[in-house]
């Protein structure tokens, strides 16, 4: 990669993910959180809470799974037992803006882990996931700005239901459609493995459930405290802009435990600028530095080396040897100089 | 191993000292057919087959209110057999046998009896005498596998046994012929209950009928069940493979024999060419089931190979692979600890018996014509410079 | 092998010490199963010698004492009491003292009781000379310790029944199942609730109950999406009862069948039974502050490896969790010794 257009990146995909995550110009109106067990979201959900905080979101968490509000969730919806109506309802009931007249605050919807909503058997056939996860973006009055960010976790390994009407898309291929981005997420220390191996022409390790080893749910414990060299998460962010223009990009979240939670400035790197996963590149002139020099100049130019490699050799047809007294014919071909007598002259 | 000192470790010492000391009531060797397993005491009865007795986890038996799941591939019917010695061991010791699905038949095909397990090894070991020189020592102990650690584990039997008034020892386990048909007085106590097919489930009117019979015996028979063949389609209606269904039979089963723990034991056979192990079903099958053994017939053609798998020529070949997937009460604990464990088995069903011995892969075919030549010719010489 | 004391120190600080409303998933499989875990969960949080890790450092002093609720799908009360007898904990006593309750999902979840048995309300088989018996029988009710061999489970077969349908009465709680889907679900949660609202009656302050549920995912096997139960209801259902305690452990079967045959990858259709738990199962770790998964060997079996013990933090975890891998080996007297890899 050129370094021009690796820091023309970090500027513009650095700022891309802080407005992301900062919920700023609700870039991003519906958020996927694609996680697994080897990489589960709460961290990335703890980051969005901390930096709702910091800039004064009103942070509603659905729950289908969490059992008690984490720090910093203004409103917790408990979702158990409830019909998305109902779950709906007690959202919208969650947060009122003041008055009409104060600028209202932006908000933020956390759903923890939509899993269980798509393969609930309590669901009546008329439920409708974009009209449900429609009705909280969309603003409560026409005239109203969308101040509204959805960020929804979907577990990519918990399976599924088969599909009650094989037409339709699946839930996810349908969530990842309506979503204006998606985030997948990585175990750094996996991306770090895979990434090694893929150096070396290896195949690439699985790890977890992938392992399919009898007993086994959550992978090889390189997570260990103490090898902190490899922690974090890696977001892998498709992102669609307003202009219909897509963004790839894949980033590093540090864990928590490196930066104060009321840190402003941007704690998220580019997965490429990290030492670990792309270790600095000795320059070349440094490595011809460590060769032996010599008096001779041993090397050839371009022109010089094309020229040599255009000479055909003496004998060569020669060394193909079709038989005995074949070898040694001489080949030569005829020049206009040549002054060549068919009666007496024979090659 | 078996006679070492058990002790708890450094537990509770307030929980320890409320434990009034009683000695427990000095077993009354009362009922046939029934010992205290050498490991720790707790009732066990035969399975029929001597050498699968003793796979169970140093119990020397089958412990009672456990279950055993046979798993058999292919279409052979070996698990039948090991199915029907079990049966038969129930009708002599005048147990309770119940068998699920099969018409009265089955019953008729028990195998013969032809005395007790001990006098066929008694006979089986005279015949190893004279052979010994022939078998390395290392290969002996295994060889002796089935008679040698059975002889160990009978010790305890005769401590409590020989106090009664010196009558003679009951025999645990007993041998038979399949050759032969059992003729035993008690055998018209089998009890068959057929499948009924039905909308519902037709397990429930199969454990309810079990239930029954067990709940309103008399507290010190014991009882059999019987199970041939779990979901085999020949038997079974269509709907009996739902989970709901045979989940839930199993669970009643196990309820049944939780319940009873004292007094009744079960076998059950499952055919995995039908329902493989791979199958979520299957699992849950096993693990319902408090031993899990699975059987592996070598295939017919390979009857050539298998030929040279025993020790020594004058041992029959294997007919199969045993393995132990989970065995009673020692997996209920957490596993491990068991001398046999991590040995591959091989088994021979022959006329008289079903013997599981260690499995050793045979040698390659050239080596075989090399073991054979001495054999025939000068083998005594080499065997005396050895010993 | 050297003896080590009933909680080995390597495991302690995994078993005592659950913090407010988390989750803890014990995965098992055919080959290595939970059991002895659980025993070792109850043991941590009955046992008075537990403030042994206190004094060691190694649990927070917070674990004045504790209150569990056993509910098991698989096993009955005879095999619990008889397990822990032999770690030193009398269940029966402890019950006695609201200490432990346990809920029994084995007995009649399924089938209605019998007639000639108890029924719920009916004292016992024969009530009239079970009472007059009471005084004399009430000692070996608690239980012949461990002595020698010949004197463990008691071969006098009516004394037995006699002696356990008694000491169930008051303890054991039995589930029945009936009807379908979530109503079901519900019946049950409310009588496994009700056994903890009686716990909590009498509990002090500073106590937290305990919740062990031993293989909930059987209900959901024998049940299924035929009669309106899923993983997702299942789910539901665990956390709901989560709702009424302190700290939750739930046991279920990691058998390779019930988990992987349901990934994407697999070859032909998952069947029900399969993908129901393997969301079941997937969707609990991701709940799970720790999840404690038991295998055997990969190498096959050995003579002093009972199985592998692996701790990693689930979906739901902090930091506090601190992943390992650990072999352990079950004695035949039930005394169980943990350690690393490499060690012994």
């Amino acid at each position: 990669m050129a370094p021009l257009n690796l820091s023309h990146r970090r500027t513009h995909n650095l700022l891309l993910i802080s407005k992301l995550l900062s919920l700023r110009d609700t870039a991003s109106p519906l958020t996927l959180l694609q996680d697994s067990l080897e990489q589960p979201a709460t961290p990335l959900i703890k980051e969005y809470i901390r930096r709702a905080k910091l800039s004064k979101v009103h942070v509603t968490l659905i729950a289908f799974e969490t059992l008690k509000a984490p720090d910093g969730v203004d409103a917790f919806v408990s979702a158990r037992h409830k019909s998305p109506e109902n779950i709906v309802k007690e959202v919208a009931a969650a947060y009122q803006p003041s008055t009409s007249a104060a600028p209202s605050k932006r908000r933020l919807i956390i759903i923890d882990a939509i899993n269980p909503l798509l393969s609930s058997r309590r669901l009546d056939a008329g439920f409708h996931l974009p009209t449900f996860l429609g009705s909280f973006i969309a603003p409560a009055s026409p005239t109203a700005k969308a101040d509204t960010s959805l960020v929804v976790t979907y577990h990519q390994d918990v399976p599924g239901l088969p599909q009650q009407n094989p037409y339709s898309p699946s839930p996810l291929t349908m969530l990842t459609y309506l979503a204006t981005s998606i985030i997948t997420l990585h175990s750094f220390s996996h991306i770090l493995a895979q990434k090694a191996a893929r150096d070396r022409s290896l195949v690439a390790p699985v790890f977890g459930l992938k392992e399919e080893q009898e007993g086994v749910l959550l992978g090889r414990l390189d997570k260990l405290r103490g090898t902190n060299a490899a922690e974090g998460i890696v977001l892998e962010l498709e992102h669609r802009r307003k202009s219909g223009r897509g963004v790839l990009e894949w980033y590093l979240l540090p864990p928590a435990s490196r930066y104060s939670p009321q840190q402003v400035k941007e704690i998220v790197t580019l997965l490429d600028d990290n030492v670990l996963y792309n270790p600095p590149m000795e320059l070349d002139t440094n490595a011809g530095d460590e060769e032996p020099k010599s008096t001779f100049e041993l090397g050839l130019t371009e022109r010089q080396r094309r020229e040599r490699e255009g000479v055909v050799l003496p004998y060569f047809d020669a060394q193909q040897g079709n038989g005995p007294g074949e070898g040694g014919r001489i080949l030569y071909d005829m020049g206009e100089e040549d002054d060549f007598d068919e009666e007496e002259d024979e090659i | 191993m078996s006679f070492r000192k058990r002790n708890i470790g450094l537990s509770a010492g307030v929980d320890r000292t409320a434990i009034p000391n009683a000695p427990a009531q000095p077993a009354p060797e009362s009922i046939p057919g029934i010992r205290p397993s050498p490991d720790d005491g707790r009732p066990t009865t035969s399975t029929g087959t001597p050498s699968l007795d003793n796979l169970l986890a140093g119990h020397a038996g089958l412990p009672m209110g456990k279950s055993l799941l046979i798993e058999e591939n292919g279409t052979t019917d070996f698990a039948g057999a090991l199915l029907r010695y079990y049966a038969a061991e129930g009708v002599v010791q005048e147990q309770k046998v119940h068998v699920v699905g099969v018409p009265e038949q089955w019953g008729r095909s028990l195998p013969g009896l032809i005395g007790t397990a001990e006098s066929l090894n008694d006979k089986r070991s005279d015949k190893r005498k004279d052979e010994k020189m022939k078998i390395a020592w290392r290969y002996e102990r295994l060889g002796e596998f089935g008679a040698g650690i059975a002889g160990s584990r009978d010790a305890p039997a005769p401590a409590s046994t020989g106090e009664q008034d010196g009558k003679p020892q009951a025999a645990f386990c007993h041998a038979f012929d399949l050759t032969k048909r059992l003729a035993h007085p008690s055998i018209t106590n089998m009890t068959f209950t057929p499948v009924v097919p039905s909308r519902e489930s037709p397990f429930t009117a199969i454990l309810k009928r079990l239930q029954t019979a067990i709940a309103s015996d008399s507290p010190n028979t014991i009882h059999r069940i019987v199970i041939p063949s779990l979901l085999n389609p020949t038997t079974y209606p269509p709907n009996a493979c739902m989970p709901e269904y045979v989940l839930q039979f199993l669970h009643g089963l196990k309820a049944l024999m939780s319940a009873y723990a004292t007094r009744v034991t079960a076998m059950i056979t499952l055919p995995l060419s039908l329902f493989p192990r791979s199958s979520g079903l299957v699992s849950w099958v096993e693990l319902l089931s408090d031993g899990v053994i699975e059987l592996c017939p070598f295939p017919h053609s390979s009857d050539a190979l298998a030929a040279s798998g025993g020790a020594t020529s004058s041992e029959e070949p294997p007919q199969g692979m045993l393995k132990t997937h989970r065995l009673p009460v020692l997996h209920e604990r957490g596993g491990g600890s068991d001398q046999n464990v991590g040995l591959d088995w091989a088994f021979i069903l022959s006329r008289r018996r079903f013997e599981i011995k260690p499995f050793s892969l045979p040698p390659d075919e050239g080596d075989k014509e090399a073991q054979e030549a001495p054999a025939s010719g000068g083998m005594p010489k080499k065997s005396d410079l050895e010993f | 092998m050297p003896s080590q004391p009933p909680l080995p120190p390597l495991l302690a600080p995994y078993l005592s010490a659950q913090p407010e409303a988390s989750l803890t998933l014990v995965s098992s499989i055919l080959g290595a199963t939970s059991n002895w875990l659980t025993l070792r969960f109850l043991h941590a949080s009955l046992s008075t010698s537990s403030n042994l890790n206190a004094s060691l450092g190694l649990g927070e002093s917070h674990n004045g004492s504790k209150k569990v609720v056993l509910v098991s799908f698989l096993r009955g009360w005879e095999f619990w009491r008889a397990e822990a007898k032999r770690l030193g904990l009398d269940l029966a006593r402890l019950a006695d003292k609201k200490q432990f309750a346990f809920v029994d999902g084995l007995s009649e979840l399924f089938s209605a009781p019998q007639t000639v048995n108890a029924m719920p309300s009916v004292p016992s088989i024969a009530s009239g000379p079970t009472r007059t018996s009471l005084p004399f029988r009430s000692q070996p009710g608690a239980v012949p310790g461990r002595g020698p061999p010949s004197a463990a489970p008691a071969l006098a077969m009516n004394n037995d029944n006699l002696a356990r349908s008694q000491t169930e009465q008051g303890i054991v709680k039995k589930l029945h199942f009936s009807g379908r889907g979530i109503a079901a679900l519900d019946a049950l949660e409310r009588d496994i609730a009700s056994v903890i609202q009686l716990q909590k009656s009498s509990m002090e302050d500073g106590e937290e109950l305990l919740l062990i549920i031993d293989q909930p995912d059987f209900l959901l096997a024998a049940t299924g999406p035929v009669m309106g139960i899923g993983a997702t209801e299942m789910a539901e259902w665990v956390s709901g009862l989560q709702q009424h305690v302190h700290a939750t452990i739930v046991t279920l079967a990691a058998d390779s069948p019930l988990i992987h045959n349901a990934s994407t990858s697999g070859h032909q259709m998952a069947t029900p039974v399969e993908s129901e738990h393997a969301a079941f199962a997937i969707s609990l770790a991701h709940r799970a502050r720790s999840v404690m998964q038991l295998r055997t060997l990969e190498t096959g079996a050995a003579r002093d490896v009972s199985g592998v013990l692996r701790i990693s933090r689930g979906g739901g975890a902090d930091d506090s969790v601190e992943e390992r891998e650990l072999l352990y080996y079950i004695q035949r007297d039930g005394g169980l010794s943990v350690f690393g890899r490499g060690e012994s």
